[in-house]
């Protein structure tokens, strides 16, 4: 048994995230409505902008009101380091989201971040893939970015079940050197999902990026471990996971998710999203729990 | 401040020689162990912190989901998700020995043995201030029974006490017929102080699937500003029926909310809920209260007291003690 001890204080003794974390009073600097419900707002917080990595997430806190009463996390979409602003790609699904798709330039929130751990960059350039499913595109731009610094070859596979869920092509940095769209109704590129499309890559890339729905991120598992035993190909999988979450920095204990045990251990382990994820290394996660859970209702 | 009167004082006694800097705390569970918020926010301006629930076993907790957000407030089913004590007093109480300020540890069990266990560790342990008694957590098995009955709750408070000589705070439920017995309770069995209220119990509903949010039956403790009001009644409840302290609790994320618990009878507060949304909540009220005493002409907090409230050793109406 493991419990906590991710969170305990031998690790906040080192190197903690949360003492990267910075807490603004944000003015929103433009709100781009896209189709549907979606729309990316973009908070001048320059602190956070220079310290935000791809993967992490921020805290935003509203408005100072009783309803909604937490903050909500989003995904860093971009992070501008020279203008110090900071983007998010929403869908305005709840509360908060929907206070925000009504936000106007100047409008203010307070943001808290970066918060987690983001996606594990490369040492040296390679070959990676890029999976994303609906609002999981999320935090794919500001990635793209960093390996694109880096010199990666990226092929992005951007799904949706819908043209009108699917993250814009206007909006996907320069840079790439291929985006497949898939769409479940072939409203817009291939027809069917994206793990339709990341089969063929498996033994050509050296690493795979995910952010989507739970079961699309145990497709994408799934496929990799197949293509591992295959002798075709293992390239290393980082997930981006969701869990409904109270905090964002591991008091309340909200956002459990089931790690494998450690090497030598038996008992699966309790961490949490906003901790030791959001993204986690794809063979960390004890899937068969992963995906038994309910889909969040919160 | 006056040149003619005497200086504020924002200390609080909670029995046993425990004096808080003010009377502001963190409330458990919404504080981990104190490491996170030390990180982020700083401790330094805390009357006292009180820890997560500890049980004498490493606990995982419920299955997810663990929260809900509901109508100014939220629920929670975590299942005292813990690392056991034995890493409590080893590993994290070295380090509360080195902080300014009291750490006491909340202590949860599944029977009295266990309560008993879990407390005979921590006793005498550096760094452990206080204990906190949960007998009245909504989310495990049996952890409503203690604080249910107050014979129950006087079983497990004598049992503590008869190990320890750490100042001894128990944790009311409000889910009960009447508070003020078991409050009553406790204190004759060697409670040194009363904290009231921990969770409400409460359910949301997803019409979408037509089932509860959170698993099993669906219920999960209610906290944060929806439930003031009823926290401010049980508040006046149990200082009516005690003479020990009491900490308020329930729903407090402002200065003038924690300063209406001390006009309702408390003589300390928690801050709960608040700290997820805002981890400068506790910073911000200690100095907003502090500067309320200031411009107030306060001596000491028990000054804002409700002065027609009457309980076991007030001081008589109209006269001020010193």
């Amino acid at each position: 048994m493991n419990v906590l001890a991710k969170t305990s204080a031998k690790e906040l003794g080192g190197e903690s995230d949360l003492r990267r974390a910075v807490d603004e009073v944000a003015e929103c600097t433009s709100l781009l409505p896209l189709r549907s419900n979606l729309f990316e707002i973009s908070f001048q917080a320059p602190e956070i902008a220079r310290r935000a990595q791809p993967g992490e997430f921020a805290q935003i806190w509203v408005e100072r009101s009783h309803i909604p009463l937490l903050r909500r996390p989003f995904s860093f979409s971009r992070a501008d380091r020279e203008a110090g602003v900071v983007s998010f790609y929403l869908g305005a699904v709840g509360e908060g989201s929907r206070r925000l798709r009504g936000f106007a330039p100047g409008d203010r929130a307070q943001i808290l971040g970066p918060l987690g751990q983001g996606f594990t960059l490369p040492d040296r350039p390679g070959r990676s893939a890029l999976v994303s499913g609906g609002l999981g595109a999320a935090p794919f731009p500001l990635l793209a970015e960093r390996l694109g610094e880096m010199g990666e070859e990226m092929v992005w596979l951007n799904g949706a079940r819908v043209r009108a869920e699917l993250y814009p092509d206007e909006l996907i940095p320069a840079g790439l050197t291929e985006v497949l769209q898939f769409t479940e109704d072939g409203s817009q590129g291939r027809t069917g999902r994206v793990t339709a499309g990341l089969s063929p890559l498996l033994k050509e890339v050296d690493r795979v990026y995910a952010c989507g729905p739970n079961p699309m991120l145990g497709a994408v598992a799934d496929l990799i471990e197949e293509s591992a035993s295959a002798g075709a190909g293992t390239p290393r999988l980082e997930v981006s996971i969701e869990a409904p979450m109270g905090c964002g920095f591991g008091t309340c204990l909200g956002c459990a998710i089931p790690l494998l045990p450690a090497a030598g251990g038996k008992e699966p382990v309790v961490g949490l999203c906003c901790r030791q994820g959001p993204v986690l290394r794809g063979c960390s996660l004890d899937w068969e729990s992963l995906l038994r859970q309910p889909a969040h209702l919160g | 401040m006056s040149a003619a009167g005497p200086a504020f004082d924002p200390r609080v006694g909670l029995g046993r020689g425990l004096i808080l800097a003010n009377p502001i705390g963190v409330a458990s569970g919404t504080f981990g162990f104190g490491f996170e918020a030390a990180a982020l926010a700083g401790i330094s301006h805390l009357g006292a912190i009180f820890s997560k629930g500890t049980t004498r076993l490493a606990r995982e907790g419920n299955q997810p989901p663990r929260i809900a957000e509901t109508a100014a407030g939220m629920l929670n089913s975590i299942g005292l998700q813990n690392p056991g004590v034995e890493v409590v007093a080893r590993d994290y109480a070295p380090q509360w020995a080195e902080w300014p300020v009291p750490v006491l540890v909340n202590v949860a069990g599944a029977d009295i043995s266990e309560y008993v266990a879990v407390v005979q560790r921590l006793d005498g342990v550096s760094g452990v201030a206080g204990l906190e008694l949960n007998i009245s957590c909504p989310n495990i098995a049996h952890g409503l029974d203690f604080a249910t009955e107050p014979g129950a709750a006087a079983r497990c408070v004598a049992a503590v006490r008869s190990v320890t000589e750490l100042p001894l705070v128990v944790k009311l439920s409000p889910n009960v017929t009447d508070i003020a017995e078991v409050a009553r309770a406790v204190e004759d069995a060697g409670a040194d102080a009363v904290s009231a209220v921990n969770t409400y119990l409460g359910m949301k509903v997803a019409l979408s699937s037509r089932r509860p949010v959170l698993p099993g039956l669906g219920a999960g403790g209610l906290s944060g500003p929806a439930i003031k009001p009823l926290a401010l009644a049980a508040v006046v409840r149990v200082r009516r029926a005690v003479a020990i302290p009491v900490i308020g609790i329930g729903g407090i994320a402002s200065t003038s909310d924690a300063l209406e618990f001390l006009v309702a009878g408390a003589d300390a507060v928690q801050v709960g809920t608040a700290n997820f949304t805002n981890p400068q909540a506790s910073r911000e009220i200690v100095a907003g209260s502090l500067a309320y005493a200031e411009q107030h002409g306060l001596r000491r907090f028990a000054d804002l007291r409700w002065q027609e409230l009457d309980y076991p050793g007030a001081p008589e109406t109209g006269a001020t003690s010193d």
